[in-house]
């Protein structure tokens, strides 16, 4: 708890230093910037930011939006939707703690996620307040997800490390393309699970970071050059570049998640909102676990 | 200058060295920061003509990085620099020998000093290496013509007077003088600072240079139609009629009477208007006897900070004057050009004019029927005397000048004419400065002398090749007939062009006009005539020497020998405060001075009190930011131009400020061997060296580290405010003009 | 002018004094925050000898504007005389057009609920917005419009020294070669 104290904390001193002082970007700054856009010795982010920005991210954001819907909309058509009995007994799977962590992070994503794509698709909005206020969104829900990330990494970490299940999971895509239910080998989570695990939380914060370098602008210059190496004007531009890149995943997993949740496994988002899981949902896509539950005697 | 051919002016000006110079050789000048646009006109010559830029100052400024040859002189060793510059020029034959020998007089004696000067010794002396020297001389010598460019950077000095008369010197021996791009251009720092030095806002003088003698008293009674009884009784006995006040350096002694002074009274009441005097040196002094005054009084656009630095709480009143945009009339230009201004809004809320205060004022004290009387005068049959019974201003005050100022030739400038030249500004040439269509015949803003209503300015003073009509004239009559049975008149070679008077000629008199015009004044004329040339309403000199194109003035020799000075030919003197011990022995300054203007002042007494060095080992130049002028006090009340520099700084060597352990940005002490201390944030800089440091003299509102914020009268307190660099600014002051030593100084540092 | 003129600044360091005439005129024509500088003067190598170097710099409206390419919201839009504007309305403040800009030129004054960036503000050269020419809103929000009015922009219009050129591509540049030209004659 001391924990999400302390980040809440550093959250906030990060935003003052933003309101301090008007920015060195374009004041003191802006000279040596100007001298390393571009240059032999540079990263180059200038202009790579430039053609990125300018010429593909929208466009593959635009590609996921429209590609995983349609994949998902024909595995709906063609493989359809588990469904397991609600019959039998429930499995207590995830704690009323770890309910609300995930919740609170659920309700920033369902708020990020959207508002990302309207910033994305700013001028097809026509931009103005609309993208504005969404802007402000993405940002404002963004300070939920960043007091929850830590405890949601702590919580669910020795269960997210990989295995061999992991492997066989993979190579059957985890008995997705199959309406057969054959136990599938997962633990407590399965390999999918688990990459959204590492991206959700890892790459949450990385997207929490570089989204707060975007935002705030301004850092303390040291700072940032002893974490980064980068000056000012570099770090927001890589920044931009890793935003963008690691919300590709972010996004595409996402919608894995929800799709999951929702739609391929019938009721399966009843387990995160109850904490109970279906026995037959856990004996089947968690055959693993199941096991070991049962070995110990807690089914 | 003045003291050694006539005027103390610009004598070509910017058009010109544009067109014409092929060197410019600048010192004690930083105009890319003092005069911006008058910059441009030296990167413009530097663009054009290919003009060789050359800029001598004890830091590496603006100006400095725009210059061909950089030379970096220790502050205060001018005089050595120039005498190292004419020894190489003597010892190559390369002076002027036919402008010497014909329009000089006594540069032998200058020689003879010079031969002391090896390119070794004032190197020694001002830090500038040796080969330097010697190329800078070659340079002047074999580029011609080439101007001499300076400003405050000179003057300021405890040599200041031998300062501005050894560049004229190194004009003379070049033979630049008179020329197309040649000349002395000494800028001027700020808006008409020429025409209120023509107007003589000094302690010394009446308007136009007259001095203070009964003669020049008697002109001006004429001319302002009142009794010379009447102004004479008006001080508090007739001999103060003719001695110099207290100067704007010096004035505090009037209060305080540390110092010996030499007054009918002790000063009780201050006025101050237009002038910002936390810009002067010794400020502790200054706010001592600003606290000491029975009343002060400050009428100023913006609040004078003297208000500020004061802990005077009674008798203080800060009155509301209106800027120049509120009011209308003429100013003058750096070059003696006149420029008609116009109103562009009536006087905001309830503040006045100048004038408009002065005749409050006048009215006051019921002596605002004289006061005003002069612009109601008028020359009527070759007499002065009331001629309307109301004025206009300021149309009126402006014909009063043209008529009462002859000493230099503002007869032309009329009203009429000046918003003639405003105008037609679109009609004259930049370059040379002359009209075109109707205005042929003119020069822009009349430069003066501009001896008549028709004549049309003299753009280049001394130019004999020109004609008196079309601006020529040779060099003053200024200092007799003879010195030491030499005569001080021109050679007999040197004909002003188109001068019906051969060779030199004398000041035109009532007494030999007619000898050195050759001719025969009717019985009329004689009744009417002035006494000479500068007091004579009738007109009819100038008419006379216009007939003949004869300069009223004179056609003489400039003189390097002033016999009247401490110095009559330019001497190196240590700075009072100098770093080089050794060399005070060798080249100490003046012995103290009893009386100038009404108070002692100290020289050797303080240069040799003790070793000053030992304990104050770091030199402190001045220097003047592009975004805050004077005090400051202006600039620092618009929110962008104060953003620019924030707050006060001092310009330090990385070297020098670490060794105190001081980072860039920090805080540091400064103090001065009189005792008072500010404490400014250090600029690490590399246009210092190690051995000085540079501050900018535009800030008050911080008093030897005490905020005075609170002082400021509501709503008043400009965006930034910080230590007067003038506090730590040290004794010294310029045996004639009593200048304070702005520009050498020392001081020690300390980390705060 | 010709109708192909497209519009650019040229600052000729050889000239250039850092007097800062063209950013306080600047500001104060548009009545800018301070701290936004729409041209800022810079030194470089302060007090070297030899080697400072003082220039002004603004928007170099760029024929290939990368900000105007990398706007998510498409706010930028270039003139037919090359001068590159934008939208504050529509502006978003997301800051990627600084981002992109080698001159450093976007600037966002604090604006909004969090006293985070507001919309972007930049030179216009002097040419306003797309609102309505010369009116009230325009004024507030982008400036003077001073090159409807025929009016050279204020930097240029100021400069001390005639070291800011702005004008027809062409023209600023046979300015400047002529001056080139002429310096190392009569050596």
């Amino acid at each position: 708890m001391k924990k999400i104290v302390y980040f809440f904390i550093a959250t906030l001193a990060l935003a003052s230093v933003a309101y301090a002082a008007e920015s060195q970007i374009w004041g003191e700054m802006r000279i040596p910037n100007i001298l390393g856009y571009g240059q032999e010795q540079s990263l180059k982010l200038g202009e790579f930011f430039t053609l990125w920005q300018g010429h593909y991210i929208t466009t593959i954001f635009l590609g996921i939006l429209i590609l995983i819907p349609t994949v998902f909309g024909i595995h709906y058509l063609i493989i359809g939707p588990k469904t397991f009995s609600h019959e039998g007994k429930k499995i207590l799977a995830f704690s009323l703690y770890s309910r609300i962590v995930h919740q609170i992070a659920a309700i920033s994503f369902i708020v990020i996620v959207p508002t990302g794509f309207i910033m994305v698709f700013g001028s097809f909005f026509g931009g103005g307040e609309f993208v504005r206020i969404c802007k402000d969104l993405h940002g404002v829900f963004t300070i939920p997800f960043a007091i929850v990330v830590i405890p949601m990494f702590l919580m669910w970490v020795k269960d997210m490390f990989i295995h061999l299940d992991d492997i066989k999971w993979l190579i059957i895509v985890g008995g997705y393309l199959s309406k057969v239910k054959n136990p599938v080998p997962a633990g407590r989570f399965n390999a999918g699970q688990k990459t959204w695990y590492w991206l959700a939380t890892l790459g949450g914060i990385v997207m929490i970071a570089t989204g707060a370098t975007m935002f705030f602008m301004d850092f303390d210059i040291a700072m940032v050059k002893n974490i980064t190496g980068l000056s000012q004007i570099d770090t927001l531009r890589a920044a931009a570049i890793l935003h963008n890149l690691v919300g590709f995943a972010v996004v595409i997993l996402f919608f894995v998640h929800i799709y999951m949740a929702v739609f391929a496994i019938k009721g399966a988002v009843q387990s995160i909102i109850t904490g109970y899981m279906e026995e037959e949902e856990v004996k089947i896509l968690h055959s693993s676990w199941y096991r070991k539950l049962k070995k110990q005697g807690k089914v | 200058m003045a003291n050694t051919w006539g005027y103390g002016a610009m004598t070509n000006h910017f058009g010109d060295i544009v067109g014409h110079s092929k060197a410019i050789f600048v010192i004690g000048a930083n105009s890319a920061v003092a005069n911006p646009i008058g910059f441009k006109h030296m990167l413009q010559a530097k663009d054009r003509n290919n003009a060789k830029l050359i800029v001598v100052d004890p830091v590496y400024t603006r100006s400095a990085a725009k210059a061909d040859h950089y030379l970096r002189i220790r502050s205060g060793t001018d005089i050595a620099l120039i005498y190292g510059i004419l020894h190489v020029i003597f010892k190559n034959g390369w002076e002027d020998k036919q402008f010497i020998e014909q329009r000089t007089y006594g540069i032998e004696d200058v020689k003879k000093e010079a031969e002391k000067w090896t390119p070794e010794v004032a190197s020694d002396v001002t830090g500038i290496p040796a080969e330097q020297i010697v190329q800078i001389a070659t340079l002047l010598a074999k580029t011609k013509p080439a101007t001499v460019v300076w400003a405050l950077g000179i003057t300021q000095h405890s040599v200041g007077s031998s300062n501005t008369r050894i560049l004229p010197i190194l004009q003379l021996v070049l033979g630049n003088m008179g020329k197309k791009g040649g000349g002395c251009n000494i800028i001027r720092g700020h808006d008409n600072v020429q025409g209120s030095t023509d107007m003589c806002n000094l302690a010394d003088s009446l308007p136009g240079y007259y001095g203070l003698a009964d003669g020049s008293w008697k002109h001006f009674a004429k001319g302002w139609g009142v009794d010379f009884e009447w102004i004479q009784k008006r001080f508090f006995e007739p001999k103060w009629m003719n001695a110099k006040g207290f100067s704007l350096a010096k004035w505090y002694q009037g209060v305080l009477q540390e110092e010996k002074t030499y007054s009918s009274s002790p000063i009780r009441a201050l006025w101050i208007q237009g002038t910002g005097i936390t810009s002067m040196s010794q400020t502790l002094k200054v706010k001592e006897a600003l606290d000491k005054l029975d009343l002060l009084v400050i009428a100023e656009p913006f609040v004078n900070e003297a208000a500020v630095i004061t802990d005077k709480k009674d008798d203080v009143y800060i009155l509301p004057a209106c800027t120049q945009f509120e009011t209308e009339g003429s100013v003058t230009a750096t070059n003696r050009s006149a420029q008609w201004r116009s109103k562009v809004i009536e006087p905001l809320y309830e503040s006045k004019s100048d004038e408009q205060i002065m005749f409050e004022f006048a009215k006051k004290f019921g002596f605002y029927d004289e006061f005003v009387r002069g612009m109601m005068m008028g020359v009527k049959e070759g007499k002065i005397q009331q001629v309307k019974k109301d004025f206009v201003w300021p149309d009126d005050a402006s014909d009063e000048i043209a008529r009462i100022i002859k000493t230099i030739g503002l007869d032309g400038w009329t009203a009429k004419r000046l918003r003639k030249h405003q105008e037609n500004w679109h009609m004259f040439d930049p370059i040379t400065l002359e009209g075109k269509g109707p205005m042929k015949g003119e020069y822009y803003g009349l430069p003066w002398p501009c001896w008549n209503e028709n004549h049309g300015g003299s753009p280049i003073l001394y130019d004999v090749d020109t004609s008196v009509k079309e601006g020529g004239m040779g060099f003053r009559n200024r200092f007799g007939l003879e010195h030491n049975g030499v005569s001080q008149m021109a050679d007999d070679k040197v004909t002003v062009k188109g001068s019906l008077v051969q060779g030199g000629y004398p000041e035109i008199t009532k007494d030999n006009i007619e000898k050195v015009l050759g001719i025969t004044l009717s019985d009329a004329e004689k009744a009417l005539i002035g006494a000479n040339w500068k007091v004579d309403y009738s007109g009819i000199i100038e008419k006379k020497c216009m007939e003949k194109g004869v300069a009223p003035y004179g056609n003489a020799r400039a003189r390097a020998i002033v016999w009247e000075f401490p110095d009559p030919v330019p001497m190196h003197r240590e700075p009072i405060h100098s770093p080089r011990t050794d060399l005070v022995a060798k080249y100490p300054t003046y012995e103290d001075q009893k009386n100038n203007f009404r108070v002692e002042v100290k020289y050797k007494s303080e240069q040799q009190k003790q070793d000053w060095v030992k304990d104050f080992p770091t030199m402190i130049v001045s220097m003047r930011v592009v975004n805050l002028s004077g005090a400051g006090m202006l600039e620092r009340t618009s929110k962008y131009l104060s953003h620019i520099t924030p707050e006060m700084f001092a310009n330090i060597h990385p070297d020098l400020a670490l060794s105190y352990g001081i980072r860039d940005g920090e805080d540091m002490w400064l103090h001065a061997p009189h005792g008072t201390k500010i404490k400014v944030k250090a600029h690490h800089n590399v246009s210092v060296t190690p051995d000085r440091i540079c501050l900018p003299y535009n800030f008050a509102g911080v008093f030897q580290g005490v905020d005075l914020s609170a002082n400021y009268p509501e709503g008043t307190k400009p965006y930034t405010i910080g230590e007067s660099s003038n506090i730590i600014t040290n004794y010294g002051f310029d045996i004639i003009t009593q200048i304070s030593e702005y520009n050498a100084g020392l001081c020690r540092v300390e980390k705060a | 002018m010709s109708e192909m003129a497209r519009m650019k600044f040229y600052c000729d360091d050889k000239r250039c004094i850092e007097c800062f005439a063209c950013s306080v005129a600047c500001a104060e024509a548009h009545e800018l925050p301070v701290g936004i500088s729409r041209r800022k003067v810079v030194t470089l190598f302060d007090g070297v000898e030899g080697k400072e170097i003082s220039t002004s710099i603004a928007c170099m409206h760029c024929t290939d504007a990368p900000c105007e390419q990398v706007c998510p919201v498409d706010c930028f839009y270039i003139r037919e005389d090359g001068i590159v504007l934008h939208d504050k309305d529509k502006c978003i403040g997301c800051g990627y057009c600084l981002y992109a800009c080698p001159f450093g030129a976007p600037q966002f004054p604090r604006d909004g609920a969090f006293g985070h960036k507001g919309s972007m503000d930049k030179c216009t050269m002097c040419a306003g917005g797309p609102l309505e020419t010369n009116s009230k809103e325009e004024r507030e929000l982008y400036g003077q419009n001073r090159i409807a009015e025929g009016k050279v922009p204020m930097c240029a219009a100021v400069c001390s020294t005639n070291a800011l050129l702005v004008g027809d591509a062409e023209m600023v540049s046979d300015i400047y070669r002529n001056r080139v030209a002429s310096r190392g004659k009569n050596a």
